[in-house]
């Protein structure tokens, strides 16, 4: 067993602690962009992951994704209520740290990510319905992918699939399930063809502000040590992001005004595109990354909002999911083993089969995600029912669900 | 030098939490306009991250820290991070990988940008300020900072100390600010207000 490292320890902890925070961001950029009488029970479906996640992760989810093996499929039972998992370090994890950091910072990426789902089905979902997916969800869809990209004897690892933080696992799987979930709820009423005018645009950016800090844990905590490798997933975060959020903003410029909403929505596209791939390109790979991922998902939005009439209310599905995929087939392009020895060499470096590998990731998460959801969804729709009543909807979910408005006094 | 991780671990934090100020000077500015003026605002410093975040990549980095060219400024020699990586460097923070240093760096040009913007709200064309944005970190900034905090620089060189950014990030934003102010109160007896609110901070 190798001894603890204090300061990889302190960089895993506050990395932790960036990736929590992520979840709160989230809330409020998610809050501020719906309706005025939805944002209470937007904020809510974000929230309550960190405390309905954060227990089942504890209770059950680190040992089925991170415990031993079994098949290649998902992990054992060996960490359950963490058992076995203390203050030293993990043989196989993390090896540096204490292996109950290593959890905690784990416990944010899945809380997190069953978060991000609730993107595509605000306005309409029941809130019980719900918690009972977010339960469900994160049971047979995230411990099972966690285990095979990022689990020791995971199939996927196996494979050689990379995912350095969370392209695959984060963020190809909450988006493909938003949408698989929003084609099961249904649009809202009055989509498209009423205006549904963002409340709280300053909260959105507040929100996305969060995000982009605490991304920082999420790619560069990700190196699991404080050293050259999170420096470099540091500056392709940032870069990226920064690429995104002015690629984005002079694409709603060509067509409108250049707003702060595309900007913002930007910078995100662009941090869920490098997420896969910041370990392991150079920061000049992040630019054209960045850039990529604005105008790849921006007509994604366009497509799917538009033309094919999808309500994936938040865009979950084009900036996280077409973000994740096209981050996932840029770390087989971009990869370089001179930045990651432990990573691999991608397409520009010779290695074309890297691109084939992530290529099968990225379908065999994406594929599994939509189909379980369906049927996790369809469980749901038939058993409590997965959407509120007509009249509910028309007052908003912050009075019909949860008795509460944000706003109070009369409305003017 | 080797790298510390201790020192590693405590740049790269200082970087994230340099960066949430810009999202920070967002909000603490947007709250103090109008409210028919409040996302220009938010506007004006959130693109900084994007602008500066990305130029300061390109060439920034380079002109401000890159070899001294006569005390004025820094060399070509960092051009798009070229020879900037992993290790550290043998000048600035030596024991921290140099890709850390460059970006804690980046964070500092990022929010002196987007503090002058505090000076011209509610009155300056968006596509204005990003020009002059883009121009101002380029012949301003970068010089000033190679001045006073790059090796070489002829400040830094005459003694002077400046731990965190009084002059490189402070003193350059009030006259900037100030300037533009008195450009744009002439005929606007109401802007009297910012100005005096700039000249306070």
């Amino acid at each position: 067993m190798m001894p603890i490292n204090g300061a990889d320890t302190v960089w895993i902890l506050i990395s932790a602690a960036l990736v929590m925070l992520m979840t709160p961001g989230l809330a409020l950029f998610y809050g501020g962009m719906v309706r005025r009488k939805n944002i209470l029970s937007t904020l809510m479906m974000s929230f309550v992951c960190l405390g309905l996640v954060g227990l089942l992760w504890v209770l059950y989810g680190y040992s089925l994704a991170f415990g031993a093996d079994k098949g290649g499929f998902i992990g054992g039972l060996n960490f359950i209520g963490l058992n076995n998992v203390g203050q030293t370090p993990s043989p196989i994890y993390a090896t540096t740290v204490p292996q109950l950091a290593f959890m905690i910072y784990q416990a944010m990426f899945a809380v997190i990510t069953v978060a991000l789902i609730t993107g595509s089905i605000v306005e309409r979902m029941k809130f019980s319905a719900l918690f009972v997916f977010s339960a469900l969800w994160m049971t047979v869809v995230y411990l099972p992918v966690a285990h095979w990209v990022w689990g020791s004897g995971g199939w996927l690892a196996k494979l050689g699939v990379l995912d350095f933080a969370g392209g695959s696992v984060v963020h190809i799987n909450a988006g493909v399930s938003a949408l698989a979930l929003a084609l099961l709820l249904g649009k809202r009423r009055g989509f498209p063809t009423d205006a549904m005018e963002p409340n709280n645009i300053p909260l959105v950016v507040l929100g996305a502000g969060l995000l982009w800090f605490g991304w920082f844990g999420f790619n560069a905590g990700s190196a699991q040590t404080a050293g050259g490798l999170a420096a470099n997933a540091f500056v392709t975060t940032n870069t990226a992001a920064a690429a995104a959020a002015l690629t984005w903003m002079i694409i709603s410029w060509i067509y409108r005004r250049p707003t702060i909403l595309g900007t913002v929505t930007g910078a995100v596209a662009g941090l869920a595109t490098v997420t896969p791939a910041a370990g392991y390109v150079t920061p000049l790979a992040a630019i054209a990354i960045g850039v990529a991922a604005s105008i790849v998902c921006y007509y994604s939005m366009l497509l799917f909002k538009t033309k094919l009439g999808f309500d994936d209310s938040l865009d979950v599905f084009a900036v996280h999911g077409i973000g994740g995929v096209l981050g996932m087939l840029f770390v087989g392009v971009f990869a370089s083993l001179a930045v990651n020895p432990a990573g691999a060499n991608g397409l520009i470096a010779g290695n074309g089969a890297q691109l084939l590998k992530q290529l099968i990731g990225v379908l065999c998460v994406g594929a599994y995600a939509f189909v379980v959801t369906m049927i996790l969804g369809k469980l749901i729709d038939i058993t409590i029912g997965l959407r509120v009543g007509q009249s509910e909807e028309t007052v908003g979910l912050d009075i019909s669900q949860h008795g509460e408005r944000a706003y109070g006094g009369l409305l003017r | 030098m080797s790298t510390n991780s201790g020192d590693t671990a405590w740049l790269l934090m200082s970087s994230a939490l340099v960066m949430l100020m810009t999202p920070g000077l967002a909000l603490f500015y947007g709250g103090m306009v109008r409210r028919k003026n409040i996302l220009s605002t938010i506007m004006m410093s959130f693109v900084c991250l994007g602008l500066v975040g990305l130029l300061w990549v390109l060439y920034g980095y380079s002109l401000a820290f890159g070899a001294d060219k006569g005390g004025f400024i820094g060399g070509l020699n960092y051009i798009g991070l070229n020879n900037v990586g992993q290790a550290p460097s043998s000048v600035y923070a030596t024991t921290v990988p140099h890709l850390a240093f460059m970006v804690f760096q980046a964070m500092f040009a990022v929010i002196t940008v987007a503090l002058f913007t505090g000076a011209i709200v509610e009155r300056i064309k968006f596509s204005a300020l990003l020009v002059f944005a883009t121009l101002w970190l380029t012949i301003i900034y970068l010089p000033v900072a190679h001045w006073v905090w790059g090796s070489g620089g002829w400040l830094a060189k005459l003694g002077v100390l400046d731990f965190a950014g009084g002059t490189a990030g402070k003193a350059q934003g009030l006259p900037s600010g100030f300037h533009g102010c008195q450009q744009h109160t002439y005929g606007h007896p109401r802007r009297r207000d910012s100005l005096v609110r700039v000249v306070r901070v």
